[in-house]
């Protein structure tokens, strides 16, 4: 980022020490109180199974097991779904963000009549339950021949990422200065050339940015995991591995937290691998 | 948008709807409300591939052993027959067998489904009548009646029974022993039982009840000789409202009390969080099921419990329980269905049953195949003499789940309790609700 | 929505540039250019959502549940009776107001939550401020039906252990309404406020550290340097978010669902997608279901609008 400044804010020299000591303390307390829902959770999955729901709510177990793991582990076809959602979660992140970077050159780098309309419009498609859009939905995918594939849900959760990676680019290619892009043709660059080499580099920061947000709501859906994948049972995803254990009747809280302790992991992982492109990248959408 | 037009949709209704469409949105679309044949696949084929569904269990593989078992004694049965079976989570099959009905390439011949969901299932065009074939099976004359009853609609069967499950008064012998309290005979003891130990032992529900558990509070109002729903000439009418059903009402809800279970507590208890109270030592009893074993062996009650029938209105009666439990059924879009329904009477049969109640502890649906089991495992006892004492169940009907997803039964508990309305009216208004419904 | 459709000329564009000097001419291609970089998202859009929004527009004209879809009934045309019905609802009406708001509430609390705390992360070393990102990215990105498990049994008067640090005995948090409503806001808070915090630091981060240094050494409080410094800069930021939660949260279901046992103690609990799974998507009555969609729609679209209305009227462009 070339125009935007994207280091640690300076100035804390005027910070009072004991004002800083202050706010990190609350940032401490705060974390500790954000991250006590996810403690209890892993703590629940190494849970001996009466323990979970027991009289006596320890912070602590003294017998830790692993067999709520092993009881998600042991799943038919566990690792198959894991591969599904990671190729589902890595599609679907990769195409939004090729789709939605041009569209968002489109609503910022152009005036053209239906701008805004058509800003809108991404929109609109969110603001109906989705259980409602369901039924139109599979019968499209079953008339495009595509029900049970993974592109069944490749396609729709791709419309779902898109607006709001649309929306969140239009900030980081506004944030591109225009010089820049005068410049670039004076020199004599292809508008391909400049798109691809010159303004994507610079708004990549921005698309890892709204790409943790496509990969967490890829990975977590269940509606459409089980809408649109019906016989073809191995070509499910993680959420269905997880469900099983959600049962009316005879839930097992155990395979549930460890279940989605397993869940959360890779998503973590994801994170902290983009985190540093992130925190400067996001920064870009700002001007 | 090529192929959306519906085949099964009658072509003037389709005319009067496109030509609604096109004038409201001023386009020319070609697609109308989506829709799927429900002509039969016409084709019986003798070899290939029988697919089915089964439900996904926590611990699957015993389950899927049993399976495997007949499957391999059917497929040398049938020469140039595979068998496919697929294990979906109980929790997405609302979502996949309507799927399996909206496209047929998806669909299996044989699905497993809850035995509440055969007259939804039927009205949806989805399951085969396999009434004749069920007549001829020899095996089906040992079916007990209830669980019949939940593979027929209308007149008609759509399967053949799996297990089943019910359920029982749990209790908790050191705390009665303590007490020196004897298990209730009738409703009336239960529920001064349940008062008593909550007055002795202030940390402990009497007996745990919900005011979302409706398959606890059924048998309170069946025992008192009311009903949820009436059927006359194949039309349901609520029956909420009948004095016997509001005497049972008002023996529930007067459970769901200080003196026993606090509706600030209780009232938004479903059948799990029952079992948990009781599981996790804060209850003297709890109406669970059979296959609520394990929460309990797991919890901290084990060793500490025993099971009864729960009472009924007199001394030596038992309270008709609530037959739930899964059926096995054939797809009407099935292109196998003389292979189907013969693997369909396979898997339901009396082998199978005994196999998957050593595998998984589901109850037979053969009254035959009952008592033995009953004689090898204690445990199952007072579940087997409960549904030997007669069960029911939910009115068969494709608007029971509306009804039941609308929570119109947890509702009028919930107001009960929670002392927004008198027994009357509660009664009276879910009465409508449910009348509403059925009227549609 | 041709309400919105940006008429020109008024371009208070943020820098105050005009819009002629805007127009980097090598870019420009033919007046088409700009359709075909959209393409590709109108692509999807359109066949994957507006094809089938105005399949839903249809069904909600028509009987059209499980029983037309598979079993051979005919669809028949209703007219508005499907509104009619849901309008006719006097429940219809309590759940939209309580839908309302408490959307309301869960977006000024994800919105006050999140940028306090990002505002904080700015005034921290990198080791706290490693710990409260974790800490929130493993809120996000807990799936919604087990982080709503876990805060109930948080909140569980036998089993839980919020109630034994506070010394509630056996006060149970979802019994009453409010209370209800109050613990659903904070899993919700909890869960959504993350997106919000990270954006909003990385905003804070980027603006220029003289304009914060100034403003600090003109001793502005935080709460001023916030208001007449940071906001307005984060503007296109905090549009997004706010939108994007507005949608988000008027749409809530699981929580709700999960948490109060399928909204509450005798349905005090409702919201607008609760009600509309029990009234229809349930029991398969996908035409009413749609109409409750199209309903939603056109609430969500005309607060949207609204909101961008007086974002433009602020001097914000689009």
């Amino acid at each position: 980022m070339t125009a935007v400044p994207s280091g640690p804010v300076r100035g804390r020299r005027g910070l009072r020490k004991p004002r800083r000591a202050l706010a990190e303390a609350v940032a401490v307390v705060v974390a500790v109180l954000v991250a006590f829902p996810l403690y209890w959770m892993v703590l629940s999955a190494f849970k001996p199974a009466g323990e979970v729901r027991s009289d006596r709510p320890l912070p602590w177990t003294l017998e830790p097991t692993l067999d709520s793991f092993r009881r998600v582990f042991e799943q038919q076809d566990f690792g198959r779904y894991f591969l599904n959602s990671l190729a589902v979660a890595g599609t679907v992140v990769l195409a939004s963000a090729l789709i939605a970077f041009l569209a968002a050159v489109a609503v910022v780098r152009f005036r053209f009549r239906l701008r805004t309309s058509v800003l809108v419009m991404f929109l609109v498609a969110q603001m109906v339950p989705i259980e409602a859009l369901t039924i139109p939905m599979f019968f499209l995918m079953r008339d495009l021949g595509v029900l049970n594939s993974l592109f069944s849900l490749i396609i729709p959760h791709l419309a779902f990422s898109l607006p709001f990676a649309v929306w969140m680019l239009r900030g980081f290619v506004k944030a591109v200065p225009e010089a820049l892009e005068e410049q670039a043709f004076i020199d004599g660059a292809s508008r391909a050339r400049f798109l691809w080499q010159i303004l994507f580099p610079l708004v990549l920061p921005g698309l890892v940015a709204t790409s943790v947000f496509s990969f967490i709501s890829t990975w977590n859906d269940f509606l459409f995991a089980k809408s649109f994948i019906i016989s073809a049972t191995e070509n499910s995803t993680l959420p269905m591995a997880l469900l099983v254990f959600f049962d009316n009747e005879t839930p097992d809280w155990g395979g549930v937290m460890a279940g989605s302790t397993v869940m959360t992991l890779p998503v973590l992982l994801f994170f902290v691998l983009v985190h540093r492109r992130l925190v400067s990248g996001l920064g870009g959408a700002v001007k | 948008m090529p192929g959306l037009g519906g085949l099964a949709v009658k072509v003037s209704a389709r005319i009067a709807v496109c030509a609604a469409t096109v004038g409201m949105a001023g386009v020319a679309v070609a697609g109308c409300a989506p829709s799927t044949s429900t002509e039969d696949s016409g084709k019986d084929e003798k070899t290939g591939t029988v697919r089915v569904w089964l439900f996904k269990e926590v611990g699957n593989a015993p389950k899927q052993r049993v399976v495997d078992g007949v499957v391999e004694r059917f497929e040398k049965k049938h020469k140039g027959v595979t068998v496919d079976v697929r294990y979906i989570p109980i929790d997405s099959r609302a979502e996949r067998i309507k799927g399996a009905f909206n496209d047929r390439g998806s669909a299996p011949d044989v699905i497993e489904y809850g035995n509440t969901d055969t007259a939804g299932y039927v009205a949806d065009g989805g399951l085969a009548d396999v009434s004749e074939e069920f007549k001829s099976w020899p095996a089906a004359d040992d079916i007990d009646a209830t669980a019949k009853k939940s593979v027929t609609y209308d007149g008609r069967t759509y399967g053949a029974p799996l297990f089943v499950g019910v359920r029982a008064l749990y209790y908790r012998t050191d705390v009665f022993e303590e007490l020196g309290l004897k298990p209730p005979k009738t409703l009336g003891q239960l529920t001064e039982t349940a008062r008593q130990i909550r007055k002795e032992r202030p940390k402990l529900y009497g007996l745990a009840v919900g005011g979302a558990y409706t398959y606890g509070a059924m048998p309170f109002i069946w025992a008192k000789g009311g009903d949820l729903a009436d059927e006359r000439g194949g039309e349901y009418a609520a029956a909420l409202d009948s004095p016997e059903a509001k005497k049972g009402i008002k023996a529930y809800t007067d459970l769901l009390d200080d003196s026993n279970c606090p509706p600030a507590r209780c009232s938004q208890w479903g059948g799990n969080e029952t079992v948990e109270a009781f599981a996790g030592g804060r209850a003297g009893m709890a109406i669970a099921g059979d296959f609520n074993r394990q929460a309990m062996e797991d919890g901290e009650v084990k060793g500490d419990y025993g099971v009864v029938p729960l009472p009924g209105e007199k001394s030596g009666e038992i309270a008709p329980a609530f037959a739930g439990g899964n059926n096995v059924g054939v797809l009407k879009s099935s292109s196998h269905r003389t292979l189907a329904v013969e693997l369909m009477k396979e898997l339901a049969g009396k082998r199978a049953q005994e196999e998957l109640f050593d595998a998984m502890g589901f109850l037979p649906t053969f009254t035959d195949t009952r008592r033995k089991v009953a004689e090898r495992e204690p445990f199952v006892k007072p579940f087997v003499e409960t549904l030997d004492a007669g069960t029911e169940f939910v009115p068969v009907s494709p608007a029971w789940g509306e009804i039941d997803a609308s929570l119109v039964l947890p509702g009028m508990f919930q107001e009960i309790a929670g002392g927004k309305k008198n027994v009357d009216a509660a009664a009276e208004d879910a009465a409508k609700k449910m009348d509403k419904v059925y009227v549609k | 929505m041709s309400l919105l459709a940006a008429p020109p000329g008024n371009g208070a564009g943020g820098g105050g540039r005009s819009r002629r000097r805007a127009r980097p001419a090598s870019l420009q291609g033919h007046r088409w250019t700009p359709w075909l970089y959209l393409a590709p998202a109108l692509l999807v859009l359109a066949g994957l959502l507006a094809y089938p929004i105005y399949q839903l527009g249809l069904l909600s004209l028509l009987e059209y549940t499980q029983a037309q879809v598979s079993g051979g009934e005919p669809a028949t045309f209703r007219g508005l009776g499907n509104y009619a019905e849901l309008f006719s609802d006097p429940q219809f009406w309590d759940v939209l107001l309580a839908t309302v708001v408490f959307a309301g509430a869960c977006v000024l609390g994800t919105m006050a939550v999140g940028c306090a705390l990002a505002v904080l992360l700015t005034r921290v070393r990198a080791v706290p401020r490693l710990l409260l990102m974790l800490a929130a990215t493993g809120a996000w990105a807990t799936p919604a039906m087990t982080g709503s498990t876990v805060w109930v049994f948080l909140f569980d008067p036998d089993f839980g252990p919020v109630n034994r640090v506070l010394g509630l005995g056996d006060h149970s948090w979802t019994y009453g309404r409010m209370s209800a409503f109050a613990v659903v806001l904070m899993e919700v808070v909890w869960c959504s406020f993350p997106l919000v915090m990270t954006t909003v630091y990385a905003g804070i981060r980027a603006i220029p550290s003289e304009v914060l240094e100034a403003a600090e050494l003109d001793g502005a409080s935080l709460w001023r340097t916030w208001r007449s410094v940071m906001a307005p800069m984060l503007r296109p930021i905090l549009v997004v978010v706010v939108i994007q939660s507005i949608i988000w949260d008027f749409k809530i279901f699981t929580q709700i669902y999960v948490m109060t046992g399928g909204g509450g103690d005798a349905g005090q609990n409702l919201v607008l997608n609760v009600y509309a799974y029990q009234k229809a998507f349930s029991s398969s009555q996908y035409s009413l279901g749609s109409a409750i969609g199209i309903v939603m729609l056109l609430i969500l679209l005309a607060v949207v609008l609204v909101y961008l209305r007086l974002l433009r009227r602020g001097g914000e462009e689009l």
